[in-house]
């Protein structure tokens, strides 16, 4: 028989099986809805930064109204000198985003799990407080979001199931296979072209939901190269599957032969396989909690302030070399106490970013564990790469972070080498420390 | 005659080999999984005590230390596991495990172990949960839809009910039968755990035990009930299991998504951003601890001389600026209470939305009551926050009346505590939720399995009174 026959065939019998059919517009629903959330989350997500980023200017367009005016002391704090760099940075709010990625409509990911603004002052540290995610619903948190990745990882396998558990089983119970086998030049394209044609229309009812997605928001003007990947792995995880449930069907006699295996598979590959790295990285690699950062943010940072001035200025020196032909570097030793009490700051900083370094070191040990599942362990493959798509994977927010001290390092460095030096800020100066 | 029809299915049970092998090797998976859980919550209740003790030591080496600058130093507290955590781990993974505790501020718990790896399993580990929620209902159907179809299909049923079995007793008995099989996997997991640890044994634990059983046994057999009423209603076997496996599908994948994404909507929490800007602004109403020019300090300050009877905070036998700073405090506590009581508030109503659900799908219910009676849900989370809490305000107003009644005189923030008051002040102590404390919140969700027992009871009473094959 031809393909086409062979497909037209199977287009009457999926016509005519209303439970197929319900399966496949339920699927599209679902992803429809699954993509509605991450939009939903999109658009809360980039509200909350236009939010946040208006007061933020407003903070800085007020703080410049001071230099604009000639005027040194804040309204409301007499004794702040804004001329000062120290001054100019504490009294200045800086926040550093994490802006959705339009793609956040195809998989939420990690996105509910970590903060995506963070206010960046000079004592700042990638690991404070405020770094926590949005409030939330834990145990909505536990269980996660419906979104588009979740319906093509766990329900396109089992949309799969639906439209194949009965191929060739049916046939075999039937008594019919014999005739098909003889009718049908091999019964192996036979086979083919009706999983194919399910594997088929399956495929177009994802890229057309894929479509709509980036339709929803910006994707193609932002991010098209996500939109391209989606339908990629998408792609190849439905090809993975079909591939698994075909050699099920054409190994198997029977309905309820097949679909046990197919549930078996299913089962296997997202709860129990996932279920089993996840305890096990847990067991070789527990949770961190993060003594190191503790120890550095309280006793050593303490001990900065104890610290002998000519101990604090080597290491200052070793940080910021060109402090030592600074102006201060050349005055009396009040001055360069002073200045050296207003960069303990950049120590503390250096403190922090030493103390970090195990913590990710463990996290980093920890996803390369994950890392190596992979072969065995595909759906939380296929999760993380849909992650990274929409940028929303542990690394995405590890980069986050890593913008975050790069901006807490560039403000230190700014304060400290404006301090030694005496610069006296004004207008100028102050849009180059915020509005560059 | 209903037990007769229990005794022949459980041997069927056991002569097919087929599944007393997946029996054999779901016992041992059940046991891994215990084992494994086990292990891992022992392994961190020791980085739990590691830390504790690593930090109250640092708290203990205070040789000496202005009060509020202790208050500022702080101390920081970890959540401990619970022995039944290792059954259902809950809400642990994504709510954090450190919260720090200092002057001034009431602060979150951070650094969930979620927030520290890539994305591994979308159900959780391989805890006995993990199993008993989703995979043991799953093996459930299969059964009771074989122990109905076999008997339809080989003609049994009809020499069955030729030989006088009632209709009802051939339902019910399969029903019961297939339930017991359940049942029997449940009563491995909770021995197991209780053998490996008898001596942690106390009546609040199996007292919970107890309820986490009752409560899986009224949910399997729902979903035994529920596959026997559709096997033997149904003429198409396959219709009939796959009616069955949508319901698992519906109730245990889809709908636990949906409703909790639902009745958050419903029922919204504020931004991050805009509940500490609204606590920020309250908090700016009251007195700052730290500003002796702020006008309600100097309010304050009279209201001070004037109980003291002396004319300037020089002449006070105290020290004023520690009354300043508790007085910051009670202020700040007031306002935390009232933003984290309106939080508390809606995710108390979301919960109670939730718990409605249960109506239309019983594992919501079964999901409430497994993570509540092993200690792991929000309520729980939520108790042991409070007690964080709790402690917090103790610690601050310890740290608060060395600084006013210790020996300083106002304005003396170079004067130091002795390392001996540091070490007597009292570290943290979590004392673990009592189930007859929070016992009432899961009346709702049992009610509505028992509610589904009774449905399902009566479901199985209508199958035999109409059953095809008659």
């Amino acid at each position: 028989m031809k393909l086409l026959v062979l497909f037209l065939y199977e287009w009457k019998h999926f016509v005519r099986n209303p439970f197929k059919i319900v399966a496949v517009v339920l699927l599209a629903f679902v992803g429809f809805y699954g993509m509605s959330n991450g939009l939903s989350l999109y658009e809360r997500q980039t509200a909350e930064i236009n939010k946040i980023e208006t007061k933020v200017e407003k903070g800085q367009a007020e703080m410049l109204s001071y230099y604009e005016r000639g005027e040194k002391n804040l309204k409301d704090k007499p004794w702040v000198d804004l001329t000062q760099a120290h001054q100019a940075f504490r009294n200045t709010t800086v926040y550093q985003f994490k802006k959705p990625s339009p793609a956040l409509v195809y998989s939420i990911g990690q996105a509910e799990q970590y903060g995506f603004y963070k206010r960046v002052e000079l004592s700042s540290s990638p690991y404070d407080e405020d770094m926590a995610a949005e409030l939330a619903n834990p145990e909505r948190l536990q269980v996660g979001t419906l979104d588009f990745a979740f319906v093509v990882l766990y329900l396109l396998p089992l949309l799969l199931l639906i439209l194949l558990y009965n191929i060739k089983g049916a046939e075999a119970e039937g008594g019919s296979l014999k005739l098909i086998e003889v009718q049908a030049n091999s019964s192996f394209g036979w086979l083919v072209a009706r999983v194919s044609f399910y594997a088929f229309i399956v495929w177009m009812v994802l890229l057309g939901l894929i479509f709509c997605g980036a339709l929803l928001t910006p994707v193609f003007a932002e991010a098209s190269s996500a939109f391209l990947k989606m339908i990629f792995f998408t792609t190849a995880y439905m090809a993975f599957w079909v591939l698994i449930y075909f050699l099920i069907i054409r190994r198997g006699q029977s309905i309820i032969e097949n679909t046990l295996l197919m549930v078996g598979f299913w089962l296997l590959f997202t709860f129990i396989v996932p279920g089993v790295v996840h305890q096990w990285v847990s067991i070789s690699k527990p949770t961190t909690m993060m003594t190191e950062m503790i120890d550095a943010k309280r006793e050593k940072k303490d001990k900065l302030w104890e610290e002998e001035p000519a101990v604090l200025q080597e290491q200052l020196n070793n940080l910021f070399p060109a402090i030592t032909k600074s102006s201060i570097a050349q005055k009396e030793e009040r001055k360069r106490i002073q200045a050296q009490k207003r960069s303990i700051v950049a120590l503390a900083n250096e403190l922090m970013k030493s103390a970090t370094q195990p913590i990710e070191k463990q996290n980093k040990d920890r996803n390369e564990l994950i890392d190596f599942s992979f072969w065995f362990n595909p759906v939380s493959f296929f999760q993380n790469q849909l992650n990274r798509l929409s940028n929303t994977h542990y690394d995405d927010y590890q980069n986050y972070r890593q913008d975050i001290q790069q901006l807490i390092d560039k403000q230190i460095e700014l304060m400290v080498l404006d301090t030694w030096n005496e610069v006296s800020v004004d207008k100028k100066r102050y849009q180059e420390y915020f509005y560059q | 005659m209903m037990f007769q029809i229990i005794k022949n299915e459980w041997r069927f049970l056991i002569r097919s080999k087929v599944i007393l092998g997946a029996s054999l090797g779901f016992i041992a998976l059940l046991i891994v999984s215990i084992l494994l859980g086990n292990f891992q919550a022992k392994k961190q209740e020791a980085n739990y005590k590691e830390a504790k003790d690593f930090v109250r030591q640092q708290w203990n080496d205070i040789k000496e230390m202005n009060p509020h600058g202790a208050a500022h130093y702080g101390t920081y507290v970890f959540k401990p596991s619970n022995l039944l955590n290792s059954l259902d781990e809950g809400v642990n993974g994504v709510t954090g495990n450190i919260i720090r505790v200092e002057g001034h501020v009431q602060n979150e718990m951070v650094h969930s172990e979620a927030s520290q790896m890539q994305v591994v399993s979308k159900f959780g580990k391989l805890k006995s949960s993990l199993l008993l929620k989703y995979i043991v209902p799953l093996l459930l159907i299969f059964l009771a839809f074989h122990a109905v179809s076999v008997e339809k299909q080989s003609g049994r049923l009809k020499i069955l009910l030729m030989q006088g079995s009632k209709p009802s007793s051939i339902i019910f008995g399969k029903a019961l039968s297939i339930t017991l099989y359940g049942i029997g996997l449940l009563t491995v997991v909770v021995i197991t755990q209780s053998l490996l640890n008898f001596q942690n044994l106390d009546s609040e634990i199996i007292k919970r035990s107890a309820l986490f059983f009752i409560s899986y046994s009224i949910f399997y057999f729902v979903i035994c009930g529920l596959t026997i009423f559709f096997a033997s209603r149904w003429q198409n076997s396959t219709l009939a299991l796959t009616s069955m496996l949508s319901i698992w599908i519906l109730w245990t994948i889809f709908l636990p998504n949906i409703l909790l994404s639902s009745v958050e909507d419903w029922h919204p929490l504020p931004s991050r951003e805009q509940f500490k800007s609204a606590m920020k602004e309250d908090r700016s109403k009251g007195m700052d601890g730290h500003n002796s020019r702020d006008e309600r300090s100097k309010a304050f300050e009279q209201e001070i001389l004037q109980k003291y009877n002396v004319d300037t905070i020089a002449d006070l036998p105290i020290n004023f600026d520690g009354l300043r700073m508790q007085a910051d405090e009670d202020f700040g506590n007031k306002v935390w209470d009232k933003h984290f009581k309106e939080i508390r508030k809606v995710l108390t109503t979301q919960k109670r939305s939730l718990q409605l659900c249960g109506i239309v799908n019983p594992y919501l219910s079964l999901q409430n009551v497994s993570m509540g009676f092993t200690l792991s849900d929000n309520l729980h989370h939520h108790d042991f926050l409070a007690q964080v809490e709790t402690y917090r305000r103790r610690f601050i107003k310890i740290l608060n009346d060395e600084q006013t009644f210790g020996g300083s005189k106002t304005g003396q923030w170079d004067w130091k505590a002795s390392s001996d008051f540091y070490k007597s002040v009292p570290d943290f102590e979590y004392q673990p939720t009592a189930l007859s404390s929070v016992f009432r919140n899961y009346l709702l969700d049992l009610g509505l399995l028992v509610f589904w027992l009774f449905f399902t009871v009566f479901l199985l009473s209508r199958a035999s009174k109409k059953m095809p094959i008659l």
